[in-house]
């Protein structure tokens, strides 16, 4: 019943849009696939669902060898991020469209269609044209077309991204609950994402995946804790992970001149030498007795602010839990809670998560 | 440089039905000079109009506009000291970057020497310098916004500068660049900002002064801070902060004494003067905090699920048949089924009628 | 100063609306004049400044032996050729606009652009120099003074303004609209003909109207590549000419010819403002 992604690569100019790719993936489970814009997260999808052929490797699906087969015989749905219905047919017509295309009866067609609108709260708008609907709507009716299919693997290419911040709040806590559902436990649902929030909370496996490559995959606990690579922790934290270059002298890490800490002592069999810092935005806080950093700007986001703050070449993020306006070159304390640097070779891999055992 | 007050406008697509529709509802608003606005609402919710009343592409069937003490209400776009900023770069391609700064001043046939001293001042702030003779075709997506934003600065006589979802064709990495260029171009250069948005978090980061419009009437102004500490009605309550407020329908029990069901809490909202019988409660999710055993303002909820997004951990429970939604840190060890939470009375808003009293 | 604005708006709008109705009017009333009405300088009042008379209208119709030049054969003769052409040159070009929209074809530097601008070429040459080809490859299939023959020369014409503008067209469809038909289970075919093409009326029925506009006006090859057993409109109007200009017949003559452009370009208006893509263009 698996999916099998076996090294496939995909090279159509000189940059890999697909790097040596392999993944397994298993019904019941959803797996977000986490990663910047242009990561190579769309690619993966459409490879997946036939709509681009790898230059190499092999998928299969269920035993079978899956690249032989055509799009329109593989049974997948996928939801894009452009809100895409057709527009010349009606809500009910752009719903039953693939279940009419497999030339179902017309009476379980009009079942499986009232069902799938259900699920997602069309009912009442069976008639409107697209046209007519806002973009939350639209995004229903092509979520509605792909449940109503069934279809053994379900594609969500960053299906809300394009929303407004709150239907997009409203419209993910209510995919958590469709695809925690008994029907769904029979389907692949795979979910691509660049927010990291929105992996954490849909809770299934993460796919790291950055420049067509797959750095790392793993529940969204063990990814979040203990990220393979610097450049995973970046991606897998918003704001991202600050990473610093640092340097551990004779039990000091020294970030520059002016941030010298002494090091904790899960850290002290850690030789000297120099070494990449990460520290969570979340892990720095406001206190008198920190270090000097001048503000460049505050963001707010939701119910945090979040700092940019310099000192001299040294750049981080902190997440300040409270709304409130900072003025840039402002100058605040800041401090960190030292059991919680996360360390990485100076090529990235990680050598001293806080999480580790 | 002036100060734009708008006098008890209002404005209906069709006045002269029998039954006129209002777009925007009669308001007065003044705009300091210098100052860094948002206008920030969901879609349909009159933020655009108020925008356009002000540009001048749309004559308010009520009321009068002024720019100091010069009325402007009938006067079209070109007349009024505006510049605007649009979702989409407005860039003359085939010129280059200097031509095209420069363009605003050449139409209005200033001195050689003058233009290019104000170009390369204002490029010099944007830090466009270094391309001011490439063609402006060749320039990245914040760049070329930029550009349309310098063509405004260069003048000396805008009034304001009136921006459209400035950043909706912006990537997010560049966002942040260009929310900071613009925050120091008001710093330095004193011109009234206008920022039209629906996203609260770039309404916040970027104003001192948020207007939340919702069906056609301005629900409160207010400060980035005010906003989320004391939203003004429920629906700002709802609509600022990540998650939404949380609300309920509450009783008053003596002066500053109100229950929930079977749970009474202490407020510091003076209640006994309420007449209406809709009566809510409002606390943000951030000020709930867990305790270990009951006390005063706390209650006893069942865990219906707890999320952990990275950051911090999302409890949902429910307490006399309704939900309450609580955000604490990811540290926090929370019980399995149930949870005893506490109600800080001086985050408790009450509303009546919907309104904060 | 909006008054004023207002003003000057309406008052330019007038005058290019006299502008453009004028000769309609002039067109009308010469049509049912005679030669002393046209020649006795200008009069605009029938019955009051001139009598008016059928003589140029029924020039129109009377038989050649009767010194007329019985324009409705060579009337349907055009219809038929026009329509004919445009619809077999909407058909193709839309399949070929969708092919170099959506497929990408390579054959050396030779890419989609240049395959497009390949089609557009033929019109930026000059008539006359297809005229020689055209002459010559009409007469070796034997088609010279035939319908068939007009047909396929205007296929070659019009075709091109057909895949101009629905190539335009399909690259502003999002291909996601094609892929999810894809994904859906419909093979390439179905995904065309059951959403692509519902979703293209707009674009084909503007791309329909020009080829009919261009068609229809045609003199040029017309009057090559027909004789006696043929004729089109153009050419037959032509005919009236002789050593007094008719004013009167020419007058109604071209009113006949353009009285189908208009009731197209109405019909097409209608259409065109009903059949929109805004929900797939977000």
């Amino acid at each position: 019943m698996s999916l099998l992604i076996d090294h496939i690569s995909l090279k159509p100019t000189e940059e890999y849009h697909l790097n040596d790719v392999t993944l397994n993936f298993n019904p019941g489970k959803m797996y977000t696939i986490l990663g910047r814009t242009l990561s190579g997260k769309t690619t993966l999808l459409k490879t997946i669902a036939g709509l681009q052929t790898p230059d190499s490797g092999s998928i299969k699906f269920e035993g079978a060898d899956f690249l032989s087969v055509p799009v329109w015989n593989r049974n997948v749905a996928m939801v894009y991020q452009q809100f895409i219905n057709y527009p010349h047919l009606n809500v009910i017509e752009n719903i039953s469209f693939p279940l009419k295309q497999r030339k179902m009866e017309e009476n379980i067609i009009e079942k499986e269609v009232k069902e799938a609108m259900e699920k997602v709260g069309l009912i009442g708008f069976e008639l409107r044209k697209i046209q007519e609907l806002s973009g939350g709507q639209q995004q229903r009716v092509a979520l509605a077309r792909s449940l109503a299919k069934k279809a053994k693997i379900l594609l969500l290419d960053e299906p809300l991204v394009n929303l407004d911040y709150k239907l997009r709040e409203g419209l993910r806590e209510e995919f958590k609950k469709l695809f925690s559902g008994s029907e769904a436990s029979k389907s692949i649902l795979i979910y691509a994402s660049t927010d990291p929030l929105e992996a954490m909370q849909l809770n299934g496996d993460i796919i790291v995946i950055d420049e067509g490559k797959v750095l790392q995959t793993g529940s969204a606990k063990e990814v979040f804790e203990n990220p393979a690579t610097a450049k995973v922790a970046e991606i897998t934290n918003d704001p991202a992970m600050n990473i610093n270059k640092g340097h551990i002298q004779d039990n000091t890490l020294v970030m520059n001149n002016n941030v010298q800490i002494q090091i904790p002592d899960q850290l002290k069999s850690i030789p000297n030498g120099d070494y990449q810092v990460g520290i969570r935005a979340t892990d720095l806080f406001l206190d008198d007795n920190g270090f000097s950093f001048d503000v460049e700007i505050s963001e707010i986001s939701g119910s945090e602010t979040f700092l940019h703050l310099r000192n001299n070449d040294l750049k981080c993020v902190a997440t300040i839990e409270e709304v409130k306006t900072y003025e840039a070159n402002e100058v605040v304390k800041i401090n960190f809670d030292k059991s919680k640097i996360y360390l990485f070779k100076e090529t990235g891999e990680l050598l001293h998560s806080p999480y580790q055992q | 440089m002036a100060k734009l007050v708008l006098d008890n406008i209002a404005h209906s697509y069709d006045p002269n039905a029998s039954n006129p529709v209002f777009a925007l509802k009669q308001m007065s608003l003044s705009w300091a000079d210098g100052g860094r606005y948002a206008l920030l609402g969901p879609s349909g919710c009159g933020k655009t109009t108020m925008l356009n009343i002000m540009s001048g592409l749309v004559t308010p069937s009520h009321g009068k506009v002024f720019f100091d003490q010069s009325e402007v209400t009938r006067m079209i776009t070109e007349e009024r000291n505006i510049a605007q900023v649009f979702q989409f770069p407005v860039i003359y391609g085939t010129m280059t970057v200097y031509e095209n700064l420069a363009f605003p001043l050449k139409c209005r046939q200033f001195p050689e020497d003058q233009i290019d001293k104000k170009v390369k001042e204002v490029s010099e702030i944007l830090n466009l310098h270094n391309f001011l003779d490439n063609r402006a075709k060749g320039l990245t997506a914040d760049q070329k916004q930029l550009i349309s934003l310098g063509r405004g600065l260069v003048r000396e006589d805008v009034a304001a500068i009136l921006m459209d979802e400035p950043l909706t064709v912006i990537d997010p990495d560049l966002k942040f660049r260009l929310r900071r260029k613009l925050k120091e171009i008001n710093d330095k250069y004193k011109t009234t900002l206008i920022y039209v948005t629906h996203d609260q978090n770039e309404a916040m980061t970027f104003a001192d002064n948020i207007i939340v419009m919702d069906q056609g009437e301005v629900v409160q102004a207010g400060s980035p801070k005010d906003l989320f500490e004391r939203p003004q009605t429920t629906f700002v309550g709802y609509f600022i902060g990540s998650p939404a407020m949380n609300l309920y329908e509450c009783s008053a029990n003596s002066e500053n004494q109100i229950s929930i069901g079977s749970n009474t809490f202490k407020v510091h909202t003076n209640i006994n003067n309420t007449h209406s019988k809709d009566l809510k409660l409002g606390i943000r999710s951030e000020y709930i905090t867990v305790e270990s055993k009951l006390s005063d303002n706390s209650l006893e909820a069942d865990i219906i699920e707890v999320e952990d997004f990275g950051n911090y951990k999302l409890i949902t429970a429910s307490f006399d048949s309704v939900k309450i939604k609580a955000k604490v840190k990811r540290e926090l060890d929370i019980p399995s089924e149930k949870v005893i939470l506490k109600l800080p009375a001086e985050h408790c808003c009450i509303y009546e009628d919907n309104k904060l009293i | 100063m909006p008054k004023l604005y207002t003003f000057l708006k309406y008052f330019f709008v007038i005058l290019w609306a006299c502008f453009v109705i004028a000769p309609f009017l002039w067109a009308i009333s010469t049509s049912f004049k005679d030669f002393n009405s046209v020649t006795g300088g200008a009069t605009y009042i029938p019955w009051l400044q001139f009598e008016p008379t059928l003589d140029g209208w029924s020039v129109l119709f009377k038989p050649g032996s009767q010194g007329g030049i019985n324009i409705i054969g060579p009337y349907f003769n055009s219809i038929f050729v026009t329509l004919t052409a445009s619809l077999i040159s909407i058909v193709l070009g839309t399949l070929a606009a969708y092919a170099l929209s959506r497929y990408t074809f390579k054959a050396g530097f030779v890419k989609n652009n240049d395959i497009t601008f390949f089609f557009i070429s033929q019109r930026i040459m000059p008539p006359v120099v297809l005229s020689i080809p055209f002459f010559l490859f009409l007469s070796t299939l034997g088609l010279l003074d035939s319908l068939a023959g007009l047909i396929l020369v205007y296929i070659v014409l019009l075709m091109p303004i057909a895949v101009w503008i629905m190539v335009d067209f399909f690259n502003r469809v999002p291909k996601e609209i094609d892929e999810t038909a894809l994904i859906d289970g419909c093979n390439p075919f179905q995904a065309f003909f059951k959403v692509v093409l519902p979703n293209s009326v707009p674009g084909m029925l503007v791309a329909g109207l020009f080829c009919i506009i261009f068609g229809w006006i045609d003199f040029f090859f017309a009057f090559i590549l027909t004789f006696t057993k043929v004729q089109l409109l153009p050419v037959k109007i032509v005919a009236l000419n002789s050593s007094i200009t008719p004013w009167w017949s020419l007058s109604a003559a071209a009113l006949v010819s353009v009285a189908p452009l208009i009731i197209v370009a109405f019909i097409v208006e209608r259409y065109l403002s009903k059949g929109n893509l805004s929900g797939a263009l977000k």
